[in-house]
């Protein structure tokens, strides 16, 4: 306290010097308040040089009671340590592989609209669910960059490499602002943005498959985020990105696809308005000391190749809440539910076209993960999906809904053994129903992987 | 457009206010470097704690109210050695902080300030268990630790807040008389154990063992993190009885079964011990925590 006045005295003394007007009578006074100064300057050093010999003398102390005692232990002094060593730990570089086996009541074709995802287990037999090598680090003060490449062995044997997500962040632009560019997963709601490895289920939910396709909505963009100065989490983020490609699929997927009986043709972005446009707000609180929550909506506006100049809107609401107890062992138990519900409107054919209407699907689902003790969690899934008209006979329309319960063994934070059955029922499929049973592994080499929230 | 430059105005005079601020925000990743922080940071910092001292720190998830923390933070100060690898790095990624960052003066390693146990020379392989290459984390738990810790958080406010350096050298300065004068009596408590062989349940009492002077045969885990099983368990009961193992220490976080188990074997006697700050209502300083590890292992409360 008496450091932090005589500090503030400095800066008065010396504002008053710079005010104090140029006479020589002046002189006299302000060489007596340099000295002063100078004085006082030395007076701080003296006193700072004090405080270190206490502390030196304090831990010479301490070392004197270290060293009376005769552990061995203590071999490994503070001098070992004193020098930090630098590493480049931010670097990071991963393989995470998943595989599936298992099967279903319905053969492999109609389980290639069943299971419509990418990286779904789809086959009778073995799946290569998804093979992904990540890269990551800081590039520089300023930049994050990361790469994930994935490697999967199709239904035909055949190898497809894919760039999953190239894209860099930036690190420290003021007033909470984000800039993320390249090739990477739109962040739409909670599940989209995940890799397949991070999923709690083997398979992902419906109604993502029939509006995002299979891989998941992912292109080529810019987005800003906002971290907004509010007394909890906020954020908000403004996105704009490619249309075209069949990971786009809502918007201008690849010409010949059909959807709703419609035949997709060559469209291109003409101009910055035939661009994707993507918004997400997302809230996060902690409810209580046990209970946190994330609640966020989400939009997507962009043109689509059923027409020249017919346009998709996507919106969408998720909520995510977990409680974990105060005493936790590895992070265990706790209990997670996450609900997600998504609606589309689609403007099918250009004006003046007979068939022209506007197609109106919606779908939700919600799961819940209990993690009962360390490396178990048990989970339960429940899915719908809908499209609006006389759908039945199409199955990316139909009305589908799906009961999926889980079991999930992790024998470390590495790897994962999973077990999912499937209870489907669905309007194209002959019977309506279908029961499918996976068992999933995974295994992680490399960096740590991030402990999701 | 006036309008609008109006209310941009407005949103930036809003941001400044909410930029400036008197005290200094410190965000710790665990109760036990707030307990420090606090103590020598006294009214002239703000300090908050990332976990809270029930869990156990190493398996913390990026909760969203963690990155709101972070993003306002002045100083943040970690444990460091791959305690927080888990959840510390997409945390500051998305706090997006540049005050905070590795490398600016508000990020404080303090793994740095100490020497660290159990460092692996030669190759570290995950079949080995969840091993810390850069040495054991748990050093918090010698109080000569905290004692570094608490001059390399001070220096560190000084630089961050030059004005006040005086008054956290001060602080600094009593804490270090405290320990001075809790040192030896903790010590003399724990004489008894002195070179005793003693079980813990996970590898976070090494520093405990250093300070106090007993000795860690062995773990209930077979190699860190990975749970117990029954044949693990029954070849520790063979050695518990033959080399005459009285004393099995653990954090109140992990299962009690095994502990159970062997204390019904062997009549192993059980200590559980607060790992932490806020581990127990009762311990809210440094000291507290001592006071209370020195308390439970001369009173061994059973599993």
């Amino acid at each position: 306290m008496d450091q932090y006045l005589r500090v503030k005295r400095v800066a008065v003394i010396v504002g008053a010097l710079l005010c104090y007007p140029e006479t020589a009578s002046a002189e006299e006074e302000r060489e007596a308040l340099r000295r002063q100064l100078t004085e006082m300057k030395q007076q701080l050093q003296r006193q700072q040089q004090a405080y270190e010999r206490q502390i030196d003398a304090l831990e010479a102390r301490l070392d004197g009671l270290e060293a009376k005692s005769d552990e061995p232990a203590l071999a490994t002094s503070p001098a070992v340590a004193a020098s930090p060593a630098v590493t480049r730990g931010d670097f990071q570089i991963g393989l995470s592989g998943l595989f599936a086996a298992g099967g279903s009541s319905v053969d492999n074709d109609a389980l290639e609209a069943l299971q419509a995802g990418a990286h779904d287990p789809n086959q009778n037999g073995f799946t290569v669910q998804n093979v992904e090598l990540s890269i990551g680090g800081a590039v520089g003060p300023y930049f994050d960059g990361e790469a994930h490449v994935i490697f999967q062995i199709d239904a035909d044997g055949e190898t497809v490499v894919e760039l999953e997500e190239a894209f860099f962040t930036t690190r420290s632009l003021p007033w909470g602002l984000q800039l993320k560019g390249g090739q990477y997963f739109t962040e739409f709601g909670r599940q989209n943005p995940q890799h397949p490895h991070t999923w709690a289920f083997v398979d992902q939910p419906v109604v993502l498959s029939r509006f995002f396709g299979g891989d998941g909505l992912r292109s080529q963009g810019l987005r800003a985020a906002w971290l907004m100065p509010v007394d909890w989490y906020s954020e908000l983020y403004l996105g704009v990105q490619n249309p075209k490609g069949e990971t786009v699929t809502s918007f201008l997927n690849a010409p010949g696809e059909d959807i709703g009986g419609h035949t997709l043709i060559d469209r291109d972005a003409r101009d910055l308005g035939d661009l994707l446009y993507t918004a997400r707000w997302l809230n996060g609180f902690d409810v209580s000391d046990t209970v946190s929550m994330n609640v966020g909506v989400s939009g997507l506006w962009g043109p689509n190749a059923s027409g020249t100049t017919t346009d998709t809107a996507i919106g969408g609401a998720d909520l995510y809440l977990k409680w974990q107890p105060a005493r936790s062992q590895r992070g265990f138990p706790f209990v997670s539910w996450h609900s997600e519900v998504l609606a589309r409107r689609y403007e099918a054919g250009d004006p003046g076209d007979p068939s022209r209407e506007t197609l109106k699907d919606w779908g939700l689902f919600t799961q819940a993960l209990w993690g009962f003790k360390p490396g178990w969690v048990a989970g339960l899934r429940a899915e719908y999906a809908s499209g609006e008209g006389d759908t039945s006979a199409d199955p990316w329309r139909d009305t589908r809904k799906r009961l999926s319960p889980n079991l999930t063994w992790y024998p470390s934070e590495y790897s994962k053994v999973r077990l999912q059955y499937n209870r489907d029922w669905a309007d194209h499929l002959p019977d309506e129903i279908a029961d499918s049973l996976w068992l999933q592994f995974e295994f992680n080499l490399g960096s740590h992987a991030a402990h999701m929230f | 457009m006036e309008k609008l430059f109006k209310i941009s105005i407005g949103l930036l005079l809003l941001v400044a206010s909410l930029a400036t601020h008197a005290a200094l925000r410190v965000v710790t990743s665990t109760q036990d470097v707030a307990a420090i922080a606090a103590a020598v940071g006294g009214a002239r910092v703000q300090v908050e704690s990332l976990t809270p001292g029930t869990r156990d720190p190493h398996f913390a998830a990026a909760k969203p109210s963690m990155i709101h923390k972070v993003s306002r933070a002045d100083l943040l100060l970690v444990i460091g050695a791959d305690m927080e690898i888990g959840w510390l790095p997409p945390l500051l990624q998305a706090a997006r902080n540049a005050r905070v960052q590795p490398g600016s003066p508000g990020y404080l390693d303090l793994s740095t300030a100490v020497s660290l146990l159990g460092k692996v020379d030669g190759p570290v392989s995950r079949a080995m268990g969840d091993v810390h290459a850069k040495g054991n984390p748990h050093y918090w738990l010698d109080p000569r630790n905290g004692l570094r810790m608490a001059q390399a958080i001070a220096t560190r406010m000084g630089e961050l807040d030059p004005a006040h350096e005086g008054d956290y050298q001060q602080r600094l300065k009593a804490f270090g008389q405290t320990m001075e004068a809790k040192l030896p009596a903790w010590r003399a408590a724990l004489e008894p154990l002195r070179d005793k062989p003693v079980i813990a349940y996970h590898k976070s009492f090494v520093y405990l063992a250093d300070a106090f002077g007993f000795r860690i045969v062995d773990e209930v885990e077979p190699k860190p993190g990975i749970a117990p099983s029954a044949a693990s368990l029954s070849a520790l009961i063979t050695r518990i009885r033959n080399d005459g193992i009285g004393l099995l220490i653990m954090e109140p976080y992990y299962e009690r079964r095994s502990a159970i188990y062997l204390h019904e074997q062997t009549g192993i006697r059980v200590a559980v011990l607060p790992q932490s700050v806020g581990a127990q209502p009762d311990i809210n300083s440094y000291f507290d925590l001592f006071d209370a590890i020195v308390k439970a292992l001369n009173n061994p409360g059973g599993p």
